[in-house]
């Protein structure tokens, strides 16, 4: 990975973690106050539907595998989704998916040395989450939707590259599960934009052979971080 | 003209020396004479092509046993899978049509594969696909049907001997040859050997010495003054081409590299014979530019009394000069059994590691004959970026006659005339051996060799096996990995494990895997 792309990668991971940050230390202050009751999980006046799409980034766990590979451990990705508001409290239900491109070329691995051999492969990452979470909400800042959330992935991943045939190729489901944390931030009644961190891990996807089992990574997972765009209560 | 030998050959002859051969007597130490071989003429008549031949004795992979003529009884290969055909029904063939017209050679439609607009009917595996075929076209609600022709990579050489090349399917070189076809001219293999068919003219030999072959056996008399045509391998490319580069012999000293024997030009074709030109055969990577280094002595050269002899300061020089002048890969299809270590030889492959320079040595042809090592491969496990390499026959068992030894790394097809006869060896143009090898006809016939007129000819031995290696390591250069050590590594890792698990003196790692290793790695595969 180069200097520039860690240095990106980094901002954008402080970003995140400083809007989380923020987010949490707002939290924390109300909490602190002789007044706790101002802080509460205000319920909602019923079942709230919205949906949302979403752009971001990428920092895979198996970051020298796919450094190798694509040239780098980290990528965009977009995405989209539906959250639904259960009514009980702060509970909401989720379900999203977003998806990882990257182009590259099949190497040889030499020690420490990575040795490109010129034939193209793509690799799509398609995980579908469903989660489940809770909204906290604040009297004070209403517009202010911070929330946490856990659940289960389905990890679709596809390899091609040329001169493979369809068994050499890649193209298989796997599972694992995923926490996220973010806030969202109400413009309107219906529409807001949201920061999230989100953290997946993908165990035993990877590994058997190609560069991750040369780099002994098994974990097809990463930490996201996301952008979104909500339309809905 | 030729003229007998002066008295002096005949007390040579009385000093009959017997090398791996018996051969020439006392060459060049008996008289101070000037070296004895000039270029007369620059032109040559055009080479003579013999064609192939398959009907030849087996030629010996350079041990003292005879190879068996055991003829093959592989019967063809079908050109479509049984059992099945495809079939495109109409789209308005309603469900009753179609199971009628399937009913008609017994058949019954399998789940339809994903991209396609046709269906898989499976028929008795004892009907013939083009019958059934026939029949299923004939009912109105069929658009078309016919049998599943198997197709091959499209990199497959139109070269009108290939069908003959077993080695070349074996390591699913079509399917390399995919990915890497062939190289290019920035890669230059060093072929140290016997000399290599790379140019035309006439060079005038002397032979001053009667000689015989065996202890006892007849008396070969000295020729005089011979002239000998020499001609460029057709299928290496023509004569003065830019193909060859830096040709260099340190049998004679000069750089005119004629190849007296033959095992050159073969092992030469092996590495980069000219592919996909509608004529003869293929080599591995046919677009590289070939580098001859005479470094070893046929026996004409002996009979014509060469200043030098393939000693081991002999081939270290050639080393040193393929690595100096810009080889990439050298081929040494040679080797010695006698005496002890290499060390010259060994510093300088080091050397031409150091210089970027891949080595691949061959491992010996003694298992069937004491199983005495190659001094010359015994230190590749040390080296990295030198390859000890073994023979496989077309079964792709160990051939009879590969030495097993600790230091064998890797197996390539060699050939095994024991096991499928003469087209169980290695196909390759190389001078005609009717017309150079004269001192193994009767003394009556004996005369001066030719070395303008080739054939296709199938040889066996480690020194066929090597060459697959080089050609190979010339490929994995063009793909990308430039290093000694990371070539062997790969070839290493790709390797197709062949005898007892994991490494064994036989095979090595395992025999040599050119389309996997030139794929390289995925992400998760």
């Amino acid at each position: 990975m180069s200097a520039l792309t860690m240095t990106r990668h980094l901002a954008t991971a402080f970003t995140a973690m400083a809007l989380i940050a923020s987010v949490g230390a707002t939290s924390a202050q109300a909490q602190s106050k002789p007044r706790p009751r101002s802080v509460s999980a205000r319920p909602s006046p019923g079942i709230a539907i919205g949906g949302y799409g979403m752009f971001g980034r990428i920092s895979f766990t198996a970051a020298e595998s796919f450094d190798a590979i694509v040239g780098g451990p980290a990528g965009p990705i977009r995405g989209g989704g539906a959250r639904i508001g259960l009514g009980l409290g702060g509970w909401f239900f989720d379900v999203g998916a977003w998806r990882f491109e990257g182009e590259g070329e099949r190497v040889f691995v030499f020690g420490n040395e990575v040795i490109p051999l010129g034939i193209p492969v793509e690799v799509k990452v398609t995980p579908i989450e469903i989660s489940g979470g809770w909204q906290f909400r604040f009297r004070r800042l209403p517009k202010l939707i911070p929330y946490a959330a856990g659940g289960i992935t389905s990890m679709y991943y596809r390899e091609t590259s040329e001169f493979s045939t369809s068994l050499e190729n890649t193209d298989a489901f796997f599972n694992g599960y995923h926490l996220l944390g973010g806030a969202e931030y109400k413009i309107t009644r219906w529409l807001g934009v949201a920061g999230e961190a989100a953290w997946t891990t993908i165990p035993d996807a990877i590994g058997e052979s190609g560069v991750s089992a040369a780099f002994n990574e098994t974990d097809l997972g990463g930490t996201t971080f996301r952008f979104k765009i909500t339309i809905g209560r | 003209m030729y003229h007998l030998s002066p008295p002096r050959a005949r007390t040579g002859a009385a000093l009959v020396a017997m090398l791996a051969v018996w051969t020439a007597v006392g060459h060049g130490q008996l008289s101070p004479a000037p070296t004895a071989k000039a270029m007369i003429q620059e032109a040559a008549l055009p080479p003579i092509d013999r064609g192939l031949r398959d009907q030849d004795a087996p030629r010996a992979a350079r041990t003292r046993d005879d190879a068996d003529r055991v003829r093959s009884s592989e019967g063809s290969i079908l050109p479509y899978v049984r059992g099945s055909i495809i079939v495109k029904f109409k789209d308005d063939a309603t469900r009753g049509a179609i199971t009628a017209s399937t009913a008609q050679v017994s058949g019954t439609i399998a789940d339809r594969t994903s991209w396609a607009d046709f269906d898989i009917v499976d028929i008795p595996a004892d009907l013939n696909p083009e019958t059934a075929s026939a029949v299923m076209r004939l009912r109105p609600d069929v658009e078309y049907a016919q049998p599943r022709y198997r197709n091959h990579a499209m990199a497959r050489p139109n070269d009108t001997l290939y069908g003959s090349q077993w080695n070349f399917p074996a390591i699913d070189m079509e399917r390399a040859w995919d990915i890497q076809p062939g190289a290019t001219p920035d890669i230059i293999v060093a072929v140290l050997d016997s000399g290599m068919a790379f140019r035309s003219g006439t060079v005038r030999y002397n032979s001053r010495f009667a000689f015989r072959l065996t202890p006892g056996g007849p008396l070969y008399p000295a020729l005089g003054q011979v002239d000998v045509p020499f001609a460029a391998a057709p299928e290496l490319g023509p004569s003065g081409s830019p193909r060859f580069v830096a040709p260099r012999d340190f049998i004679w000293n000069d750089d005119l590299p004629v190849d007296l024997d033959g095992h050159g030009t073969h092992v030469a074709g092996t590495v980069g014979q000219l592919t996909n030109n509608n004529a003869g055969v293929a080599g591995m990577a046919y677009n590289v530019r070939l580098m001859p280094v005479k470094v070893i002595q046929a026996l004409w050269d002996e009979i014509f009394s060469s200043p030098f002899e393939g000693t081991d300061d002999v081939v270290a020089r050639g080393v040193r000069y393929a690595a100096d002048n810009g080889a990439k890969v050298i081929n040494m299809s040679i080797g010695r059994e006698e005496g002890g270590p290499a060390t010259a030889v060994t510093d300088a492959i080091r050397y031409a590691i150091s210089r970027g320079v891949f080595v691949a040595v061959a491992s010996g042809n003694t298992r069937a004959d004491g199983n005495q090592q190659n001094r010359l491969a015994q230190p590749a496990p040390d080296i990295a970026g030198m390859v000890a390499v073994a023979a496989v026959g077309r079964t792709l068992d160990v051939a009879f006659y590969s030495t097993t030894a600790a230091y064998v790394e890797l197996s390539a097809p060699g050939g095994d005339q024991r096991q499928g006869g003469v087209s169980a060896g290695i196909l390759q143009q190389t001078l005609d051996l009717d017309l150079l090898e004269t001192y193994a006809r009767p003394v009556s016939q004996y005369r001066p060799p030719r070395a303008d007129s080739f054939a296709y000819e199938f040889f066996q031995g480690t020194s066929m096996a090597t060459p697959h290696v080089s050609g190979f390591a010339a490929l994995l250069m063009q793909q990308g990995i430039t290093s000694p050590a990371a070539i062997e590594a790969a070839m290493k890792q790709f390797s197709t494990d062949r005898g007892t698990a994991g490494r064994d003196d036989f095979y090595g790692v395992g025999l040599i895997n050119p389309r996997a290793t030139l794929r390289g790695l995925g992400l998760a595969r």
